[in-house]
């Protein structure tokens, strides 16, 4: 996978598939030394869905542009059939869509009429639709909103999360460190944008629905970059063995806290999109349930992007800022390697039992005892 | 917090204790028949979110969650909500069979109207029919309330005055309908009713002389005897108007009409001979109760409501729709779940059947509170938002398993025995899971707080399982891998933990 340099402890065992040298803790991937190569695909993927929003805009649901919409379960009807009942019914340029495989919704923007002649286009939609689909009136779900709702939403929303934006970065600054907390804040950032472009891009509906998820995706990429920052802490601590033998720079710290927790952030993104590709094909596509659709879509580019930006974005980004800090500038020339050495979380797990110290005392020229001052460890 | 070597027995009361507190309390919650509320979205039913036009103040607003909820409430709506979110109104009712009926009733703006009282009239035949007000027939001359029928005449008596109780109810009346709060035109005589001491009864009013905004302030009182009325002042604008119309209809009834309903029709100054100015304020009397004295203020003062209303979103559902994404929900949910399992029980072996259990009592647990909670009417329904958050929080609940677990492999690759790799992976594990579920609790917490709508709904089941998992990995799946650790023998089955754990073994 990677042909940087590796110090291995011998394993005895002959070349186990990508899977099971992540099984095994054997994975060697140069996650910082590579950032240049992540940056540059986000920052792409980033523009590419800015420039679309830019041109194209969103496609915004009627909660944010206001309007009214009607949905019925009709299994014997058709969208043109569908379309000329609710024209007769007084509608003028209906949008007709057919959701899963039984349901028919239909939108209109009614706002520019006054409230009786709403109420009484309403009804008689209604009424059609019902006749159409074979059905009692009361089984025609309506919705109808007017142009401000969706905004008031959506600025709620923005409030509450600008609000959780200083509480986060205050909470990973006093119990890890500024750094990280601006790190996973910009990791968090890119999935907003890689999100929001490529809702522009694709010309996917925003919805309300469509707001909270992305809430949770941002809530959930912290959640992310926490786990993995908390391993980078760990490494990092004074009672760990890895940073104060001296012969590692901050950034391979950081590349094999990626490694360490490589396995667990693969199986939580797996676990967690899991159910969000069950939500998005059971509930939407198979049932014809519109919120589960709008938020299983969200969610899953969301938590796609989430996962890449905490192994990809927030740790490089972390040691890059880190090793301009000049303690980790003098580690790092002592270690005076000239590429970047990765080390197997099943190698770092062996430098830390007396044994392989002793091998890696060895291979190495002697241990300096000049050690970076290690950060107060705020232990509970 | 943890000790650094736990004993045996409390690490095994501990998980007796939590697998009877889930399984307990999701026994209790079945046996009672308790369920969780359902939202709107999977229910069926109604929800209008109302905005003041204006802005208006906490007291007002709760003014307004009073009278809707009255007003609901008198539809015969079951298990309606009103309340406040932020600056707007919400009214919510599901399982509401005919939710288009319910918003046409709630979705009126009430007003208040003052009209002279003509006639009594018959009550309404089972063939009576609405008619236009151009062709409502006057009354008849023996029933008219005029002045001179009445023939009102204070006198020394308890009530201050007498008048000609005899006037009798007018019959041609019987065939016209009530009319409809459609049809309830200020400038059109119209048919309503009153209800007097428990009865109904019909009167014909003639066309509006003024509206509600000609009153600044009424309250409720006590008068010298201890009987409540009505007391009200006239804004500056009013008390000119008040004054022409209470002298057109001096020694007659004038009614208070409130949504198409007679709250009361008083008569003008019955103890006085001569007409005098009101000089920009009055008091009715009658026969009020402290309660009924009270309705008539608040209306009075305030029309139907303390600031007018627009709806902002409303939305109707049907129950068929509504339960189908309740299937759909449920389906994805369980399906999800179910992928998720298989995924871990392949990965983890032995440890995949921890992350069954625990999850299982995680959902048995929730269950019961989310169950328990929609039977108080504290949290919000269950919506498809709620849903989607637990759903999203499987992710995160079983995440604090794969932190423990692939802790215990790096544990077990530095050459730690299982037995000694349980506490230490714990150990970092816990801080992990710690920090990890502080942010997403925090999100949670300030989304229920901050945000409208469906979202509190989908934040409040975030962060009620998020604190679910806090509570299970310390009460359950601590103890459990533990006490599993203690006793394994390393290697001994490929169902042991060692087999999940086990560094070596290939796995593809």
């Amino acid at each position: 996978m990677s042909d940087a340099p590796v110090i291995e402890a011998p394993t005895g065992e002959s070349g186990p598939g990508r899977f099971g040298r992540l099984y095994q803790g054997l994975t060697t991937i140069d996650f910082v030394g590579r950032r240049k190569i992540w940056f540059t695909a986000s920052i792409v993927v980033i523009v590419v869905g800015l420039g679309s929003l830019g041109i194209r805009g969103f496609n915004l649901g009627i909660d944010f542009k206001g309007g009214s919409s009607w949905e019925v379960l009709a299994p014997h009807s058709s969208i043109s059939a569908m379309t000329t009942a609710v024209e007769n019914a007084g509608l003028t340029n209906p949008t007709v869509e057919k959701l899963g495989s039984q349901t028919y919704q239909i939108t209109a923007d009614l706002n520019n009429d006054s409230t009786t002649v709403q109420n009484t286009i309403t009804t008689a939609v209604v009424n059609a639709m019902a006749k159409e689909a074979g059905k009692n009136s009361t089984q025609v779900s309506t919705s109808s909103v007017g142009p401000t709702w969706g905004g008031q939403v959506t600025n709620r929303a923005l409030e509450a999360l600008i609000i959780f934006f200083i509480a986060v970065v205050l909470y990973i600054s006093i119990r890890f460190e500024p750094k990280m907390a601006l790190a996973a804040f910009i990791a968090m950032i890119h999935d907003l944008l890689v999100t929001v472009g490529v809702y522009s891009l694709f010309g996917f509906q925003i919805t309300p629905d469509t707001v909270i998820a992305i809430l949770t995706i941002l809530g959930y990429s912290l959640y992310d970059t926490v786990v993995v920052f908390d391993r980078v802490r760990d490494n990092a601590s004074s009672t760990n063995a890895i940073l104060k033998s001296g012969t590692v720079t901050y950034g391979e710290m950081v590349n094999l806290s990626m490694n360490q927790t490589l396995a667990r952030s693969i199986n939580t993104s797996l676990v967690a999109i899991l159910p969000v590709a069950a939500v998005l094909v059971v509930g939407a596509y198979i049932l014809g349930a519109t919120t589960l659709q709008n938020y299983g879509l969200a969610l899953f580019v969301g938590l796609t992007s989430g996962a890449y930006s905490s192994i990809f974005i927030a740790s490089p980004l972390l040691a890059w800022m880190k090793e301009r800090e000049p303690r980790y500038r003098e580690l790092a020339a002592r270690v005076a390697r000239t590429e970047h050495a990765v080390l197997s979380p099943r190698a770092a797990a062996m430098m830390g039992s007396d044994q392989t110290q002793r091998i890696a005392g060895a291979t190495r020229r002697a241990t300096s005892m000049v050690i970076p001052r290690a950060r107060k460890q705020k232990r509970r | 917090m943890a000790a650094p070597a736990v004993s045996r027995k409390s690490l095994i009361v501990s998980l007796i204790l939590t697998l009877v507190i889930g399984f307990g309390s999701l026994a209790t919650t079945l046996s009672l028949g308790w369920g969780p509320k359902l939202g709107l979205d999977l229910a069926g039913g109604l929800s209008v979110v109302f905005k003041p036009t204006t802005p208006a103040t906490q007291t007002q607003l709760n003014e307004v969650v009073t009278i809707l909820t009255n007003r609901v409430n008198g539809l015969g709506v079951s298990g309606a909500q009103v309340n406040v979110q932020g600056k707007n109104v919400v009214v919510s009712a599901p399982g509401v069979k005919d939710a288009r009926r319910v918003l046409k009733l709630i979705g009126e703006t009430a007003q208040l109207f003052f009209r002279p009282v003509l006639c009594q009239v018959a009550l309404a035949s089972k063939t009576a029919k609405p008619i236009s007000a151009a062709t409502m027939p006057a009354c008849g001359a023996a029933y008219a309330l005029t002045q001179s029928n009445l023939a009102i005449t204070p006198d020394n008596s308890v009530n201050g005055y007498s008048m000609n109780n005899t006037i009798g109810v007018d019959p041609q009346f019987a065939n016209i309908a009530t009319t409809t709060s459609a049809q309830d035109i200020y400038a059109d005589p119209v048919i309503l009713t009153e209800v007097v001491s428990g009865k109904v009864a019909r009167f014909l009013l003639g066309p509006g002389d003024l509206t509600g905004q000609a009153i600044g302030k009424a309250y409720a009182t006590q008068d010298q005897v201890g009987a409540w009325v009505v007391a009200y002042n006239l804004t500056g604008v009013g008390s000119p108007e008040w004054d022409a119309v209470a002298k057109a209809n001096f020694h007659q009834e004038l009614a208070i009409e409130l949504d198409g309903v007679i709250q009361s029709a008083p008569l003008i100054q019955p103890t006085q001979s001569t007409f005098t100015s009101f000089a920009g304020q009055g008091q009715i009397s009658g026969s009020f109760t402290e309660s009924g004295a009270k309705d008539l203020a608040v209306a009075m003062e305030f029309g139907a409501l303390p600031v007018r209303l627009q709806p902002l979103t409303t939305q109707t559902v049907s129950p068929t729709l509504g339960h189908s994404a309740l299937i759909a929900g449920l389906g994805a949910g369980l399906a999800g779940l179910a992928l998720v399992l298989l995924y871990v029980i392949l990965y983890y072996r032995a440890l995949g059947l921890v992350i069954l259990l625990g999850l299982g009592v995680t959902a048995a647990l929730l269950w019961a509170i989310i169950s328990a909670l929609g039977h108080t009417a504290y949290a919000p329904t269950f919506s498809l938002a709620g849903v989607t958050g637990l759903i999203v929080s499987i992710g995160i609940t079983v995440d604090s398993y794969i932190v423990y677990f692939e802790r215990l492999k790096d544990e077990a690759r530095s050459g730690r025995t299982v037995r000694s790799s349980v506490d230490r992976g714990f150990k970092s594990a816990w801080r992990t899971v710690l920090a990890a579920d502080t942010v997403s609790l925090l999100a949670a917490v300030l989304l229920y707080l901050i945000a409208v709508g469906d979202v509190r709904g989908f934040a409040f089941f975030l962060g009620l399982s998020t604190l679910m998992d806090v509570f299970i990995t310390w009460y359950f799946t601590r103890p459990l891998v533990i006490l599993l650790g203690r006793r394994d023998k390393q290697g001994s089955s490929a169902l042991s933990m060692a087999a999940g754990m086990n560094a070596g073994g290939s796995h593809e």
